[in-house]
C-alpha cells in the first residue's frame, strides 16, 4: 500500500470514529434540534418586542385642538395616510378634542400629563388652525409630531385644491428577467452571512476534540499508529461530516418550508438570484462553506490541541472567534463592490476568502476565480493543519510536562 | 526492507528536553523473534527510547531501524504498541475499541471485530464483548487495550510497562499472551522495572540508567555479573564468628550472607567446624536478575553522581 493510501485510510478511520461517536449519541439530537430552541426563543423575544411596541402605541394619542372644519379635514387626511406604514409602525390613534380657550396652553397641559386619561398619554398636539398650524410634542415623540405636521400639510393642500376626486391606484407586479443590482447586493450579503453563521455555529465543535484524546490518553495510541497530520485531518473531517449532516437536515426542512411562503415573499427571494446562476452558486456556496469550515476548524483544532482544560480552550477560542467576526465584517463591507480593493483583499486573505468569494459569486459572473480561490483556501487548510500538528508534537507529545508553545511565549526566563 | 536480520536497531539515540539529555546515546539491537526487555529505574529514559523507536517523537541524534524500515511509520502496520499511559475511548464497546486499534494499523473493521470477539473470549472476557470501556475494571480495560495492540497480528510488539496495574492473575495471562505471540513469530520488546517478569520472559535485555545503556545481554549474562552468594547458618553465634567469616559477610537473623570466596568455600568451612560453629545450614545461591539490576543501576548512579540523569551544559 502506498503511503498516501495508508494515510488516507488512517485519516478516514479517525474521521469515522469521531463522526459515529458524535452522531450516535442522545446529545446529538439536542444539537440537531438546537435551531428550534433558538427559533422559539427568537419568536418569544420578537412577540415581546412587538407587544411592547403595540402597547406603547395603544397607550398614546395624537390630539387635534382645531376648529371643527379643520379637525374634520385633518381626520380625513389621517384616514388616507394611515394605510402607508405597517401595523407595527402605525402612529398612535388620532382624536379631536374641543377647544376651550388658549390652545397652546391647553396643548402644553395635555402634554404635561394633565390630559392623560386612564393611563393614556398624549404624544403630540396639533393646534391653532390649518392656515397657521402648530404641533407641540413631548420629548421622544418627534416622529409622531412629524406625522401630525404631514397630516396638516395634506389637509391644507386638499382644501386649497378644492377636494379633487382621488383615483385608487392599481398595484401591478411585473416579472423581471434579470435580477436587480439591489437584489445582487442582497444575495451577496446573504451568502457572506450564511457561511459566517453556519461556520460560527458549527466549527466551534472541533475545538474540544483533541482535548478528548488528551484526557483519555488515547493520543499516544493514535500518535504511534498514525501521523499527527492524519489525526488532525481525520478529526476535522469527522466533525465536518457532522456539520454536513446538520446542514443537510435543516436545508431539507427549510427548502420544504419555502413552498409554504406567501407569493410576494417567494418573489422577493427570487430577486436574490446570484450572478453566476442558481445551480453553480449552490455548488460554490457548498464548497465555500466546506473551506470556511475546514479553515476555521483547523485553527480551532490547533488551538484546542494546545489546551488541556475547558477553561484554556475557551480562553484560546475567543481570539479566534473575534478574528472570524472581523473577517465577516470585512467581507460584508466588500460584498457590494466585489472588485474594490477591500473586496479583493478579503478575497485573498485566507481566513476571509471563503466569505468574500461567496459574496463575489452572488455579485459577479465568471467561474475561474472560484477555482483558484478554492485551491488557495485548501492550501491554507493544509498549512494550518501542518502547523497545528507540529505545535502539538513539539509542545505536548515530546514531554508530558512540557509547556505548550503559547505558554512558552509567556514563560519567564 | 523486511529482510533486515534484526527487528529493531537503535544507534546512538539522543533526546534532549530543554537542557536535559533524557536519552544519551542508547544503542539497541533486538533480534527477530526474541522477547527483549528494556529494564531501568523510574526516569531512566525507557519510555522516551521506545517512543523514539516508534516515531512518536523524533530523536535529536542517532538512527533507528524498525523491521527494516528507516522511518518507523513505514513499518507502522506491522507494529503493535501498548503505551505506558493506557488510553481508550470510554464510550466505545470493547469489541469496537479493539477493531478501531486494528483499523488504525490497516486491519479491516469486519475482521477486527471478528478477531476481537475471539480474543476477548480466549482472554476470559467473553462477557465484556459489547460492554462499554467505562463499565470495565481498570485491569480489564488494560487487557482490552493490549488485545487491541496485537489484533492485527504485528511482527513487532512494543509494550511499555505492560504489567503495571494488573493483578497477579492478569499478569500471568499477559505473560502467556506474550509467549504465545513469540511462538506465533512476533518479536516482543517491552520495558519494565519489575525484574521477575524480565527474568522469566526475556531472551535478551538491556539495562538503561541515566539515559544510557548500562548492560546488554542475556539474563544469565546479567546474573553472571555477580559472584554466587553463600548463605551459612551456624549452630551458635558469638562475637568471634564474624572474624572467621569474609569481610563482606552480613548477618540476617540466624544466618550469614557473603560472596562465594574466589578460592572456594572448603577451607572456610573447615575453619568454622574446627572453631566449633558447625554447619546448621548451608546454601550457595546464584544471584537473581534483581541483584544484578541493583548493582548495574547502582554503579551507573555512582558514575553519574547523585542525579540519575546525565546533565550537560546547553
Amino acid at each position: 500500500m502506498t503511503p498516501f493510501r495508508r494515510h488516507l485510510r488512517q485519516t478516514l478511520t479517525i474521521a469515522r470514529r469521531d463522526f459515529t461517536a458524535t452522531v450516535f449519541t442522545p446529545i446529538f439530537l439536542l444539537f440537531l434540534f438546537a435551531p428550534i430552541i433558538m427559533l422559539s426563543f427568537s419568536l418569544i423575544g420578537g412577540l415581546g418586542a412587538a407587544n411592547a411596541t403595540r402597547g406603547t402605541a395603544a397607550k398614546q394619542r395624537l390630539v387635534l385642538l382645531l376648529p371643527a372644519d379643520d379637525a374634520r379635514a385633518v381626520m380625513a387626511a389621517d384616514a388616507r395616510q394611515r394605510t402607508l406604514p405597517d401595523d407595527d409602525r402605525a402612529p398612535p390613534r388620532l382624536v379631536a378634542h374641543p377647544v376651550t380657550g388658549d390652545t397652546a396652553a391647553q396643548a402644553r397641559a395635555m402634554l404635561d400629563g394633565h390630559g392623560a386619561v386612564g393611563g393614556i398619554s398624549v404624544a403630540a398636539v396639533l393646534h391653532g388652525a390649518l392656515d397657521r398650524p402648530v404641533v407641540s410634542y413631548a420629548a421622544g415623540d418627534r416622529d409622531e409630531a412629524r406625522y401630525l405636521a404631514a397630516l396638516a400639510r395634506d389637509a391644507a393642500l386638499v382644501r386649497r385644491a378644492g377636494a379633487p376626486a382621488l383615483a385608487e391606484p392599481v398595484l401591478e407586479r411585473v416579472a423581471t428577467a434579470a435580477p436587480s443590482a439591489g437584489g445582487r447586493d442582497a444575495s451577496a450579503f446573504g451568502a457572506v452571512f450564511g457561511i459566517f453563521f453556519l461556520t460560527l455555529f458549527l466549527s466551534g465543535q472541533v475545538v474540544g476534540t483533541m482535548a478528548e484524546e488528551r484526557n483519555n490518553k488515547v493520543i499516544e495510541v493514535l500518535a504511534a499508529a498514525v501521523p499527527l497530520e492524519s489525526v488532525f485531518l481525520g478529526k476535522l473531517l469527522g466533525m465536518f461530516g457532522v456539520a454536513v449532516l446538520f446542514v443537510a437536515f435543516w436545508g431539507t426542512v427549510v427548502s420544504q418550508a419555502g413552498a409554504f411562503l406567501p407569493g410576494d415573499l417567494g418573489a422577493g427571494l427570487r430577486q436574490l438570484s446570484p450572478a453566476v446562476g442558481a445551480g453553480p452558486f449552490a455548488l460554490l456556496f457548498a464548497a465555500y462553506f466546506a473551506t470556511a469550515y475546514l479553515l476555521l476548524g483547523s485553527i480551532f483544532l490547533g488551538v484546542g490541541a494546545q489546551a488541556s482544560t475547558m477553561r484554556e480552550i475557551q480562553m484560546l477560542s475567543l481570539p479566534v472567534t473575534i478574528v472570524q467576526v472581523a473577517m465577516f465584517a470585512l467581507a460584508s463591507a466588500g460584498a457590494s463592490d466585489p472588485d474594490g480593493w477591500l473586496a479583493i483583499g478579503t478575497q485573498l486573505f485566507p481566513l476571509s476568502s471563503p466569505y468574500a468569494m461567496a459574496g463575489r459569486a452572488a455579485a459577479l459572473p465568471g467561474l475561474w476565480p472560484h477555482a483558484l480561490a478554492l485551491l488557495w483556501q485548501l492550501v491554507w487548510v493544509a498549512i494550518f493543519i501542518t502547523v497545528g500538528a507540529r505545535l502539538f508534537r513539539r509542545g505536548v507529545l515530546q514531554s508530558g510536562s512540557a509547556k505548550p508553545a503559547w505558554r512558552r511565549l509567556f514563560a519567564r526566563g | 526492507m523486511s529482510s533486515h536480520p534484526s527487528a529493531v536497531v537503535a544507534d546512538g539515540l539522543v533526546k534532549r528536553f530543554g537542557d536535559r539529555r533524557v536519552v544519551d546515546g542508547v544503542d539497541l539491537v533486538v533480534p527477530r523473534g526474541a522477547i527483549y526487555g528494556v529494564l531501568g529505574p523510574n526516569g531512566a529514559g525507557k519510555t522516551t527510547t521506545l517512543r523514539m523507536l516508534l516515531g512518536i517523537i523524533e530523536p535529536d541524534e542517532g538512527e533507528r531501524i524498525l523491521l527494516g524500515a528507516r522511518h518507523p511509520r513505514d513499518a507502522g502496520d506491522r507494529v503493535g504498541y501498548l503505551p505506558e499511559e493506557r488510553g481508550l475511548y470510554p464510550a466505545m464497546k470493547a469489541r469496537e475499541a479493539i477493531a478501531f486499534m486494528g483499523a488504525l494499523r490497516g486491519l479491516d473493521w469486519a475482521t477486527g471485530r471478528a478477531r476481537a470477539a475471539e480474543m476477548l473470549e480466549a482472554a476470559g472476557l467473553g462477557h465484556a464483548v459489547d460492554e462499554k470501556i467505562r463499565k470495565l475494571s481498570k485491569g480489564m480495560a488494560q487487557l482490552v487495550q493490549l488485545l487491541g495492540s496485537v489484533v492485527h497480528r504485528p511482527d513487532l510488539i512494543v509494550l511499555d510497562e505492560p504489567f503495571s496495574g494488573l493483578d497477579p492473575v492478569n499478569q500471568e495471562r499477559l505473560e502467556a499472551l506474550i509467549l504465545a505471540e513469540r511462538d506465533r513469530g512476533a518479536t516482543i520488546l517491552f520495558s519494565t522495572h519489575v525484574m521477575a517478569h524480565a527474568q522469566r520472559l526475556c531472551d535478551r535485555l538491556a539495562v538503561i540508567a541515566g539515559g544510557r545503556r548500562r548492560f546488554e545481554g542475556t539474563v544469565d549474562e546479567a546474573r553472571g555479573l555477580l559472584p554466587p552468594q553463600v548463605r551459612y547458618v551456624p549452630h551458635h553465634t558469638d562475637a568471634a564468628l564474624a572474624d572467621l567469616l569474609p569481610g563482606d559477610a552480613t548477618r540476617d537473623g540466624d544466618s550469614w550472607r557473603f560472596q562465594l570466596p574466589a578460592e572456594g568455600i572448603e577451607g572456610l568451612l573447615t575453619r568454622l567446624i574446627a572453631a566449633g560453629y558447625g554447619i546448621a545450614g548451608l546454601a550457595i545461591e546464584r544471584p537473581g536478575l534483581h541483584e544484578a539490576f541493583v548493582r548495574i543501576v547502582g554503579e551507573a548512579a555512582a558514575a553519574s553522581g547523585p542525579a540519575t540523569v546525565t546533565e550537560r551544559a546547553a
